[in-house]
């Protein structure tokens, strides 16, 4: 079993690290199974390449596995033969009723969060005085506007929120508005859910398209109130 | 070695194979996810359309979906009675039932609800399919109640302001009020005449479905509270009314396993024969 102990080792060792132990490292996620299996693919077909690359361990390689499979001189490890055997049948039995059987789950979707914004609202500059007066202004006016859905305390936790899919931004997330542009926010305020791209999926989003009601001075004050209430600052380039 | 530990030691390892190939085999395998649909199981025997309190309604099983106030449209609501509905399905492959459940303190001739279907291939928005600025959107089939008709009206609409009935009604429904709770059935066929303005239902296939309603409580003017635009609305979630049971699959199974076993037996034989 030498020179296939190694590689059965390695094969679990790499599934336990993909599953358990990257999802830990920061700023990474959990990988979907589809890819782990296309990866334990790619490992054991290097173990295979690496191990066939000699005649000399070519023979290590494949002895035992032919030895292991015809059951000749393997003693205490037929039990293990006989759990393979019976095994493989079942998990391709398996594998394909997976594949063919009708799914009870909706199909799933997926949704950019900050899609790219249309050229003209990029790189915009708040025309409005950064000034204490027109800070409180603007959060006057994210009282009035913003704050039933984005909440009182920039959250996303405002009353008219819990039916809402996607949830309304939370503003404190450093995710959201601190990773964006002042310009972003103008565009997104002005053109609402309706709006985005179709990998935004606009025909969920609640968002007003605030151009039909409010200035634009308005929508520039409102975005100074919500980074100083939301305790964030804008993205910039420098 | 004593035989006992021998006949441990077998086991051990024939146990530790079958957890090296599930481990291996099972990352192709997905686990079933939080319900954020409405599935219409399959009845025979009659659905029951005229009796929200049928006690066939039992047997589907209930999705709940959270309700907003409507925010979108400019003339808009901060705050509204119906903070959930709850919503059931059957159908008998011909015709579809839903029961939408929920709670009410007051029976008003006002009191309302609805549901929405985008209808055709396109994405519609769940504000009454309000135009999109950069996709292009489709229509949406509404089924209205009001408590003071007690009927349906099949409606279709393509943004805020083009809301209007059908010529072709196909949508019946029948609502009981008691103790506090509004139980309204609608039901409708499966699949009708007239695809550009009317949903179709094809069993198996998950559709999208939205829900609306609207208390019809006055306030100390004497005025309704809760009318048009200003209603508790939810998102876009999932439909599906279930196909028949499909047992293929299992035969396909079958004949896979089989395939292998043979393959290992062919591969046996010739690995013994080369040596």
């Amino acid at each position: 079993m030498g020179a296939l102990g190694k590689p059965i080792i390695l094969m679990i060792v790499m599934y336990l690290f993909l599953k358990f132990v990257l999802p830990i490292i920061p700023g990474s996620a959990p990988l979907p199974s589809s890819l782990i299996f296309l990866y334990l693919i790619l490992t054991a077909s290097g173990i295979v390449i690496y191990e066939t690359l000699s005649g000399e361990s070519k023979d290590a390689f494949w002895g035992p596995i032919q030895r292991f499979l015809t059951g000749e001189n393997i003693g205490g490890l037929q039990a293990l033969r006989y759990g393979v055997l019976i095994l493989f049948p079942l998990l391709v039995g398996w594998q394909t009723y997976g594949s063919t059987a009708t799914s009870d789950l909706p199909p799933t979707e997926s949704r950019t969060i900050h899609p790219a914004p249309p050229g003209e609202y990029t790189g915009l500059v708040n025309p409005v005085p950064k000034t204490p007066e027109n800070i409180m202004q603007g959060k006057g006016f994210y009282a009035a506007f913003c704050s039933p859905c984005h909440g009182g305390n920039f959250d996303g936790k405002g009353p008219a929120a819990r039916g809402y899919i996607p949830a309304p931004a939370n503003f404190a997330d450093p995710t959201t508005i601190a990773m964006l542009q002042e310009s972003y926010l103008f565009w997104r305020i002005k053109k609402g859910g309706v709006g985005l791209p179709i990998e935004g999926a606009p025909w969920k989003s609640a968002m007003p398209r605030w151009e039909l009601e409010l200035p634009d001075e308005w929508i520039w004050k409102i975005i100074m109130g919500e980074y100083d209430g939301a305790h964030q600052s804008p993205r910039t380039w420098e | 070695m004593k035989p006992a530990n021998h006949a441990v030691r077998r086991v051990l390892q024939g146990g530790l194979a079958a957890i090296a190939v599930l481990v291996i085999g099972g990352a192709g395998v997905t686990f079933a996810q939080e319900s954020v649909a409405v599935r219409a199981a399959i009845v025979t025997g009659g659905l029951p359309v005229d009796d929200p309190n049928a006690a066939v309604w039992s047997s589907a099983p209930p999705a709940t979906f959270p309700m907003s106030p409507q925010v979108h449209w400019p003339d808009r609501i901060q705050e509204v009675t119906v903070k959930d509905v709850i919503v059931r399905a059957l159908h008998d492959d011909q015709q579809v039932a839903f029961l939408v459940e929920y709670s009410d303190p007051t029976q008003d001739p006002d009191d309302g609800a609805a549901l929405e279907f985008m209808v055709g291939e396109k994405k519609a928005h769940f504000a009454h399919g309000q135009p999109m600025l950069q996709v292009e959107g489709g229509p949406v089939n509404i089924w209205f109640w009001k408590h003071k008709e007690d009927k349906a009206v099949d409606m279709s609409a393509k943004g805020f302001g083009t809301l209007k009935p059908q010529t072709h009604q196909d949508v019946k429904a029948k609502a009981a009020y008691s103790n506090g709770t509004w139980k309204i059935v609608f039901s409708r066929a499966l699949s009708t005449d007239h695809p550009e303005e009317d949903v179709q239902i094809t069993s198996g296939e998950f559709i999208s479905i939205a829900f609306a309603v609207w208390d019809g409580r006055k306030d100390a003017a004497g005025e309704l509270v809760e009318k048009g635009s200003q209603k508790a609305v939810s998102s876009w979630w999932y439909f599906r009314a279930d196909a028949p049971p499909d047992y293929s699959s299992y035969m396909y199974a079958a004949v896979a396993a089989a395939l292998a076993l043979g393959f290992q037996f062919v591969l046996i034989r010739k690995l013994k024969k080369g040596q």
